[in-house]
């Protein structure tokens, strides 16, 4: 009950936080206050905005766009393996959140059985991309010329400042990559026939927070580093 | 003189008055005497207890706090409380009402869960149903006062205390409805003469070698109910049948000195050594032992051989006695040990006597603290089980019954198939069948290990409803369907004047030999080579005398025309004993072309119309016609059923229930067995249906307890998920007694509402689980290692922004 409700109200703010922010920046400087007319505004953009994904022409146009960011940003092959990555992500985190959220009995069956499978895929995937993109996220030069390039910036409402989006891109591949660690230890733990009773249900505890960990930095990095 | 009449009048009615009070005096004193004695009588007859000469013995509600149990030296009372002075003939068998009662609340043990079988509450956790069985008629119906579905109530089938006693009292030990209310004294029953069936302590609670079940069971038998404790308790022993005497005796006529030989009334012959010099009876009590529990609770795999393969609890093993975990107070209310369960009377706590409640000692909601459980019970490690399994699973799934097989494995249980009694006779029922494990989800959506039975009944189709019939009807519509094995072990036994001495007669059918048995019914024994698998199809069947392991031709060939007198005397004896059996059929011999039948008494010789005959043989001459000395019918049902366990074949049950519809014309008959239900198409034939009350009925068990090396699991995952488990795809398959090849069939998974794909699926996916371990695990290790090295280098780089403002304020100073 904790971790739904926890989990729920976490991925539900963060979201709505990086939608506010998207909303703010898209005013002029000056309008870039937290105000009841901005947040009129910003439930008006966003009713529309998810409206909008009620048509099929909206899913086709953000799919394009993934394929086609996939496509920029991973060379040959190796987009195969960003495309696994994100189809199990989606899949891992629907099938587990939804079910820890709506069902008591929690996940079982057949989407058990697609979660395990899928959770394979997930796991080679992720450290694929880690060897692919590590690099990136990560060394000094790297970072120093990805902040010459583009001077993107991320608006904080809380505090009113702006600051570079490399930091929160670094932030948020990092985050994804430590709780797919857990993720993916704590499965393999589980399975283990070496840890008795109360390590199995630490090891349940470790991957579900850890998921949402995961699910957050997801969140986070779909919006700070493949959404424009 | 007004004066000296008036003195003369009150000298006459001083007189008066003074003979008035002698008389009330009188009067009084007569009506005091009869109406006490008339009560004393009343009482001895009904069976009250009179107050007067009550012992006043304290209560012990309370425990002393000593933990041992006292030697009882203690006086045994009747049911009139009159205490037992074993030297005197005609003595009252002991009343533990009497006995055990002045110092234990009889009243409140009697609310106990061993008392109280109708009064008790259903529970969440099914117990093991009475079985009525009737071993002619193929019927095994479950039955319980609780009313657990499925199961038949004792009102619905029409037993009244009186008949459930007689059937299934030989496993109760007496109280409830041994004890019956005026509503129970119904026109068939007897009580008056076997008396009540109180509460028999000693049958748990004496530790003396001399208790004895099989001797509580055979009392029962004979209706001996007041004598059945003190029987089988080795204090005394008891001749005589209740069940012979006559309905209007009672226990105030005593003894019938008319007839020792059958109607004997039932006395008790006390064994004086048992008592000391104050006519106290000396009693070992305590706390009761297995073999008391284990009369009436054993389950035993019908495939052990002998008792050397049965291997123990491993709680016995380990030196735990029942009672050490199925505790009691003085309420007699038992822990059964299942969790969840809620104690109406007792002040113990239940949970703490589960498995979880030993083996994770304190909080073992929360997994248990401290290295070991309860008393050092083994703390479970479970290494590598996923938490599912104890959410899902109840402890016994993996731990308790039989491991499971490909096929449910047959077992017998003490209650059902009369277990543990033993004598001359054999108790030992092989119906009803009961099998197990099957893996049954319950209500509270764990699964648990069941025991299962499929119910077998002959009904009265009435709408949707079935209305079990009464056995005894069905048995008189057909008595020959019924009474096949009866009548063939008869006319066996006809034959054995013509058996050589020290031998007796048998048949050959088919592949089987077929011999009376004690019962008058038959035993059939597979041969490794039939004598008739050589010999052309008209010869059907073959007598056989038997001794042994030796067979030969039971019928003797000699030369007719010169025929021994002594072989013509053995003739005329199997002729005369077949003839009392036949209903106006002619028995007679062939031998050549002769034949011998019966003639105003004596044997006489006939010259056969046609050939001679090639063998001599056994016929009855009927209309002219010799027919075989087994009809087609008994021929072709023996050799079905051959030694196979089953009771009918289906030909027979079709028989029935065309009798049945000749009986009662416009009712539909039909016969539940097998998981379905047989009726008769318009077309005379057998048809099958489905129906709720055809469905297989199941209980959990929790016994015997499998040590952890033997546990599910132990191997692996596999022990249970692959594609082949026993587990999910072991089969199960309706046993009955109805030998059929349309039964129904289903797999495991069924009963647990886990679904067959998935669990297919699932179970495949163990067989690459471990290259998927491998790949997880490399993975976490490249993982592990990069980030490792990330924080490595962002350690390095703090240390190096460290070193440089240390660097850069040195420099400034």
């Amino acid at each position: 009950m904790f971790f739904g409700i926890t989990s729920f109200l976490l991925i539900l703010s963060l979201n709505l936080v990086l939608t506010f922010e998207r909303f703010l920046r898209n005013q002029p400087e000056q309008k870039r206050n937290f105000t009841i007319e901005n947040l009129r505004a910003y439930v008006r953009w966003i009713v529309s905005w998810k409206k909008s994904f009620l048509k099929l022409e909206c899913w086709d146009k953000s799919l394009d766009y993934v394929i086609a960011w996939g496509r920029k940003n991973f060379k040959g092959w190796t987009v195969w393996v960003f495309y696994a990555l994100g189809l199990s992500y989606i899949y891992l985190a629907l099938s587990g959140f939804l079910f820890a959220w709506f069902i008591p009995r929690g996940l079982f069956g057949f989407p058990l059985l697609l979660h395990v499978a899928a959770g394979a895929l997930f796991a080679v995937s992720l450290t694929f991309i880690l060897f692919l993109k590590g690099r990136d996220y990560f060394l000094e030069e790297n970072l120093a010329s990805s902040q010459g390039e583009s001077q993107r910036l991320f608006y904080c409402p809380g505090v009113g400042k702006s600051f570079p989006k490399i930091y929160l891109q670094i932030a948020s591949f990092w985050c994804f990559i430590l709780a797919g660690f857990f993720l993916i230890a704590s499965t393999l733990g589980s399975m283990l026939p070496y840890f008795n009773y109360p390590a199995q249900i630490f090891f349940f505890n470790v991957h579900r927070w850890s998921a949402l960990v995961s699910v957050l930095a997801a969140c986070l990095a779909v919006d700070v580093i493949i959404v424009e | 003189m007004a004066k000296k009449e008036k003195s003369i009048a009150r000298k006459i009615s001083g007189k008066k008055i003074l003979s008035l009070g002698a008389l009330i005096f009188s009067v009084a004193v007569f009506l005091f005497v009869t109406l006490e004695i008339s009560r004393l009588l009343e009482a001895r007859s009904s069976g009250k207890k009179v107050q007067e000469i009550k012992l006043k013995v304290e209560q012990k509600n309370t425990w002393s706090h000593s933990q041992i149990s006292p030697l009882h030296r203690i006086p045994l009372m009747d049911e009139f409380n009159q205490k037992i002075i074993p030297a005197v003939p005609n003595t009252l068998p002991f009343s533990s009402r009497n006995t055990c009662g002045p110092c234990h609340d009889y009243d409140q043990i009697s609310h106990g869960t061993h008392f109280n079988l109708k009064n008790r509450a259903a529970s969440d956790r099914r117990t093991e149903p009475f079985v009525l069985f009737d071993e002619k008629a193929g019927l095994q119906l479950p039955i319980s006062f609780q009313g657990y579905p499925g199961l038949w109530s004792p009102e619905e089938l029409g037993l009244n205390s009186w008949q459930f006693l007689n059937l299934f009292g030989r496993n109760l030990p007496g109280g409830g409805l041994g004890e019956p209310t005026e509503k129970d004294i119904t026109p068939d029953s007897r009580w008056n003469v076997s008396g009540k069936l109180e509460i028999n302590c000693l049958g748990c609670h004496n530790k003396s070698y001399l208790q004895d079940h099989s001797e509580w069971a055979k009392q029962i038998m004979r209706q001996n109910f007041r004598w059945a404790a003190t029987a089988a308790s080795g204090l005394g022993e008891v001749p005589g049948m209740a069940s012979r005497l006559h309905s209007t005796w009672s226990v105030i006529d005593g003894p019938n000195p008319d007839d020792h030989e059958w109607a004997v009334v039932p006395e008790v012959r006390y064994d004086q050594n048992l008592f000391d010099s104050k006519n106290n009876a000396v009693l070992n009590l305590g706390q009761p032992e297995d073999r008391n529990c284990l009369a009436c609770h054993t389950v035993t795999a019908r495939k052990a051989a002998s008792r050397a393969e049965v291997e123990q609890d491993v709680h016995s093993a380990a030196g735990l006695r029942c009672v050490d975990c199925h505790r009691n107070d003085l309420s007699h209310e038992m822990i059964r040990g299942y969790e969840g369960q809620k104690l109406a009377h007792s002040n113990l706590k239940a949970e703490d006597y589960t498995c979880a409640g030993c083996h994770l000692g304190q909080n073992p909601e929360k997994g248990g603290f401290g290295f070991t459980g309860k008393l050092g019970a083994p703390r479970p490690a479970h290494k590598g089980i996923p938490k599912i399994h104890f959410e899902r699973l109840s402890c016994t799934v993996c731990h308790s019954g039989l491991l499971p097989k490909k096929e449910l494995q047959e077992v017998y249980t003490s209650r059902s198939n009369r277990l543990g009694i033993f004598g001359k006779a054999d108790w030992t029922s092989e119906y009803p069948v009961i099998v197990e494990p099957v893996y049954v989800r319950e209500k509270d959506g764990k699964i648990y290990p069941e025991r299962m039975m499929w119910p077998a009944f002959w009904a009265e189709k009435k709408g949707q409803e079935l209305i079990p019939l009464q056995v005894e009807e069905v048995l008189k519509a057909a008595p020959e369907v019924f009474n096949l094995k009866e009548n063939v072990s008869a006319k066996l036994s006809a034959l054995g004047p013509l058996a050589e001495e020290g031998f007796y007669p048998a048949v050959v059918i088919s592949d089987f030999l077929f011999e009376p048995n004690a019962d008058a019914s038959l035993n059939a024994k597979r041969l490794d080579q039939s004598p008739l698998s050589g010999r052309s199809g008209e010869k059907k069947f073959l007598l056989v005398q038997i001794k042994g392991e030796k067979t030969m031709p039971l019928l003797p060939v000699f030369n007719p025309d010169e025929a021994p007198p002594e072989v013509e005397d053995k003739i005329l004896n199997s002729l005369q004993a077949l003839k009392a059996l036949s209903n106006g059929q002619e028995p007679v011999f062939i031998v050549g072309k002769y034949v011998y039948k019966i003639t105003e008494g004596y044997i006489s010789k006939e010259e056969k119309p046609g050939e001679p005959a090639a063998e001599p043989g056994i016929f009855w001459l009927v209309d002219g016609k010799f027919e075989p000395w087994l009809s087609e019918y008994e021929i072709r049902t023996l050799a079905a059923l051959g030694d196979s366990p089953e009771i009918l074949t289906e030909e027979q049950v079709k028989m029935v229930l065309k009798k049945m519809a000749e009986i009662r014309p416009g009712h539909q008959v039909v016969y539940v067995a097998s998981g379905l239900v047989f009726s008769l198409n318009k077309n005379g034939q057998l048809e099958t249906s489905k129906h709720p009350a055809a469905e297989p009925i199941y209980w959990p068990l929790a016994h015997n307890v499998r040590p952890v090396q033997e546990a599910l699991g132990k191997n692996g995952c596999t022990d249970c998920h692959s594609p082949g488990s026993n587990i999910f795809f072991g089969q199960v398959k309706a046993v009955s007694p109805l030998k059929s090849e349309r039964r129904e069939e289903k797999l495991g998974a069924d009963f647990m509402g886990t679904g067959q794909l998935f669990q297919f699926l699932f179970g495949l996916t163990f067989l690459v689980r471990p290259y998927f371990k491998l790949l997880l695990a490399a993975c976490v290790l490249l993982l592990g290692l990069v980030i490792t090295l990330v924080l490595i280098k962002i350690t390095g780089q703090i240390t190096k922004l460290n070193s440089r403002d240390s660097d850069r304020r040195i420099g400034e100073k």
